[in-house]
């Protein structure tokens, strides 16, 4: 009587057993699948911020722009201001004065903008000002608008370290041609200050015996790939200078392939501008003689710094210089490592 | 709930198993089921962010395409269609995020919704300038208008783009979730199938278990054996009725079984008391003629009497009160053992020779002995009576004088006395009468020893063991009588001589 007890017990066991394992299957299925949208929903972040940047920059695929870019984003992040590299995710490439139009149209809080003499952009960052959005100006200045502020690079200091790179290489060899890449587009008054810079070096340190002939080489950035169409061209030339000064990261890049390709290495350095993975294995394989670090971190931080400031109180200061690094032989392992640390 | 099931009929049970399955299996159709539903109106979902925006672009051109047309051609329609685009462009752009969030998405929203205002700001101060006729200015606007058109429409492309790229993915991985559900789903379906067949045979099981129990025990008794287990009887169903009724079968077979073997037993006991009552009577009767006779006391009589007869000198009384005297000492001593027929022959002279006292000598007695079977065995008091009934039943009644004629001879290995008489011998009947023992005479009459025919063809069956004992021979009336007593002679016996 016992036994049969038990297997009627078994068998009303094995009945709820089957049913509880089809239930919980099904509702544990049906959660997992709901968790799994849901997380698949939420890989995004959905903070709000309280304010919103828009930040307008040339060329936004250059290494430089999107580390400037990361220390202007990471800033706001601390104090709960959206930075966005504007146009970034937009089908048509705008052209500056465009994002400009549609920054002002989508009501941002703030506008950082690379910019240059032109006229179009002094109205639009006039525009701006009337609409009540505060611009910033990066890298390069805008000096008849209303901007609040203008965050660069002490453009005549980078000059002078320029200048004495060029002494240190004359050290060696007394007779020199120096050519000055700059950008067609003349506007741009922080490239003649740093040309000056260079020059006023050159002339106040160097020794009588020196003869270093300084040209200015305009090339073409008008259009997307003119700048290294110009660049193969001064190497077609018969006579080559022997140092090459980039005053850009993608004018450093071309001419540094451009020595590669036409086998100039030793008979043309090249001073660089920022440091990049790329320029920085040129420096260590001793094709590109030095380049300057720009502290792109910095430079962003103080973007996003004058806007707020700005914001809270009005008014701001008018100039933030980023720091300079040199980058030569000497240290140069000192930057790779520290790239392949990020890396890691 | 058990006892309810037990007490279901059969059909009840099987459908009840049936229903159970297939309720189960509905339960988890239906789980299922959901879960599909709810993973397509997911994946419709997916895509609805899309045709959102599509819609968005297309109220966007409407109101742009509108103005234009207002602007062309001035009507009053395509003023009405511009107000009413303008209406549903508004309402649409209302639901937009306008939150600055981490999300592109969000944030483009925002930037659409931000710069729809002032767009339509800027159509309608368009349309307001082409109403006021101020061709300079409504130029402008148009083509600030236009400008801030193809900004919008490029954001809600990019969007719309954006998104895709997301919903493909997202849809991808939905359709592997999907994927993934659907061999859920099959695993879920063969769980519940075993799990359901388990069920039914469980089930299916507990009701035949009985009916087989049944069987066996059905077998058992088809094969006579009765002393079974009863099958219990714990359902209601057929099954349960029919095992009750077989339960009920068996015992009724076991009770009518018991009440005949009793009553046997009875008669059986009945017909025992009968035999020994019927022993005891033989008993008693011979127990009462022993004691009639008294031999011992009779033959010291006797003697005394031929003493006293030979002290007289009466020669004669002398030899007839001893051969009485030997008569019945014979009797008493030879009444229980196994004698020869030398005895047998001793007592039959005697007995003749006390007749023919008695009688004067009318008994003529010749004797023709084959003295080499003097010897053989046979039961004591055989011969006498026979003597004695050809006395009485065959000379006494007849006229003229009597005969017996004793003769003793073997054929083969069988010793024959003959005992013949000359009397009035014995029909058929009479013979076949005494002969079956039937013949019950009037027996114990007086002059008799007391021992009748059957009791004689009785003790020579039984000392010879074999049926074939004794013929009585008779010729017809007066004619006389001859009985034949056979004894087998034993091997032994044959050797002594």
């Amino acid at each position: 009587m016992e036994q049969k007890q038990r297997k009627k017990n078994s068998f009303t066991t094995m009945v709820i057993v089957t049913l509880l394992l089809v239930v919980i299957t099904a509702i544990g299925g049906i959660v997992v699948f709901r968790l799994y949208m849901g997380s698949l929903k939420d890989i995004e972040d959905r903070a709000q911020y309280d304010r919103y940047y828009a930040m307008i920059v040339n060329n936004r695929k250059d290494t430089f722009w999107q580390a400037v870019y990361q220390g202007a984003y990471e800033t706001g992040l601390s104090e709960n201001i959206y930075v966005e590299l504007l146009g970034d995710n937009l089908s048509d490439n705008y052209s500056r004065e465009d994002l400009m139009r549609i920054a002002i149209s989508s009501g941002v809080d703030g506008i950082i903008v690379t910019a240059d003499d032109s006229e179009e952009l002094s109205g639009l960052i006039d525009e701006a000002t009337r609409e009540g959005i505060p611009v910033v100006t990066l890298y390069g200045d805008n000096p008849r608008s209303t901007r609040c502020s203008f965050v660069g690079i002490g453009s005549y200091n980078l000059g002078r370290e320029y200048g004495r790179q060029v002494l240190q290489i004359a050290s060696r060899k007394k007779n020199l041609k120096v050519a000055v890449l700059v950008s067609a587009s003349a506007q741009d008054s922080a490239q003649n200050i740093l040309c000056s810079g260079i020059q006023e070096t050159l002339d106040m340190e160097k020794d009588s015996e020196m003869q270093i002939e300084m040209t200015l080489v305009s090339v073409d950035n008008t259009n997307t790939f003119a700048v290294e169409e110009s660049i193969r061209d001064i190497f077609m030339e018969e006579e080559l200078p022997d140092i090459i000064i980039c005053l850009n990261e993608l004018t450093t890049t071309c001419v540094y392939q451009a020595v590669v390709d036409y086998n100039k290495v030793g008979t043309v350095n090249i001073l660089g501008y920022y440091d990049s993975d790329t320029i920085l294995k040129g420096i260590d394989r001793n094709v590109i003689y030095a380049t300057v670090s720009v502290d792109t971190m910095q430079m962003g931080q103080y973007c996003v710094d004058a806007l707020s400031e700005y914001h809270a109180l009005g008014y701001t200061s008018q100039y933030f210089t980023a720091d300079i690094t040199l980058i030569s032989r000497r240290n140069v392992s000192h930057y790779l490592q520290k790239e392949e640390d990020d890396e890691k | 709930m058990r006892s309810k099931w037990r007490s279901l009929s059969l059909q009840g049970k099987i459908s009840g198993i049936y229903i159970l399955a297939n309720i189960i299996i509905l339960i988890v159709n239906i789980i299922l089921l959901i879960g599909i539903n709810s993973m397509t109106d997911e994946i419709d979902m997916v895509y609805q962010e899309n045709l959102h925006l599509n819609a968005l672009s297309d109220a966007l051109t409407d109101v742009q395409d509108n103005m234009t047309a207002y602007l062309s051609v001035k009507t009053t329609d395509a003023l009405e269609e511009y107000y009413r685009s303008d209406q549903i462009y508004r309402d649409m752009i209302q639901e937009l995020h306008d939150e600055v969030t981490g999300r592109s998405f969000d944030r483009m929203e925002r930037n659409i919704k931000k710069m729809s205002y002032k767009y339509l700001d800027a159509v309608s101060q368009t349309i307001e300038a082409k109403r006021g006729r101020n061709v300079e200015k409504y130029r402008i606007r148009y083509e600030n208008a236009t400008q801030l058109y193809q900004y919008i429409t490029t954001y809600i492309n990019s969007l719309n783009n954006e998104q895709f790229k997301r919903n493909t993915l997202n849809c991808t991985e939905l359709l592997r979730a999907f994927r993934f559900f659907e061999t859920i789903s099959i695993v879920i379906m063969f769980v519940v199938i075993v799990g359901n067949v388990a069920v039914i045979i469980k089930l299916a099981g507990n009701i035949i278990s009985p009916l087989k129990r049944l069987a066996g025990q059905a077998d058992e008794v088809a094969r006579g054996n009765f002393d079974i287990e009863l099958v219990p009887a714990d359902t209601q169903d057929e099954i349960g009725i029919v095992t009750g009724a077989f339960n009920q079968m068996v015992t009724s077979i076991r009770k009518y079984i018991e009440r005949i073997r009793q009553s046997m037993e009875v008669e059986r006991a009945l017909k025992e008391k009968e035999l020994m009552m019927e022993a005891h009577l033989k008993d008693a009767q011979l127990k009462y003629l022993q004691a009639q006779i008294n031999p011992h006391f009779l033959f010291n009589t006797l003697n005394a009497g031929a003493q006293l007869a030979m002290m007289e000198g009466a020669d004669r009384t002398y030899r007839y009160v001893q051969n009485m005297a030997e008569f019945f000492r014979y009797n008493v001593k030879k009444g229980e053992e196994n004698v020869t027929i030398r005895d047998e022959l001793e007592l039959v002279d005697n007995y003749i020779y006390i007749l023919n006292v008695r009688f004067s000598g009318d008994i003529h007695f010749e004797k023709k002995v084959d003295k080499s079977l003097l010897h053989v065995q046979m039961p004591s008091m055989i011969l006498q009576p026979i003597v004695e009934n050809c006395v009485n039943h065959g000379i006494r009644e007849m006229a003229g004088e009597g005969t017996i004629r004793l003769s003793v001879y073997r054929i083969d290995d069988v010793a024959c006395i003959s005992i013949k008489d000359n009397g009035i011998g014995m029909s058929q009947e009479t013979i076949d009468k005494v002969m079956s023992g039937t013949y019950r005479e009037e027996e114990l009459a007086a002059g008799s020893n007391g021992i009748g025919m059957d009791n004689v063809i009785g003790r020579l069956k039984l000392f010879t063991e074999s049926e074939d004992v004794m013929s009585i021979i008779s010729e017809g009336k007066n004619k006389g009588t001859e009985v034949i007593i056979y004894l087998q002679i034993k091997e032994r016996e044959d050797e002594d001589v």
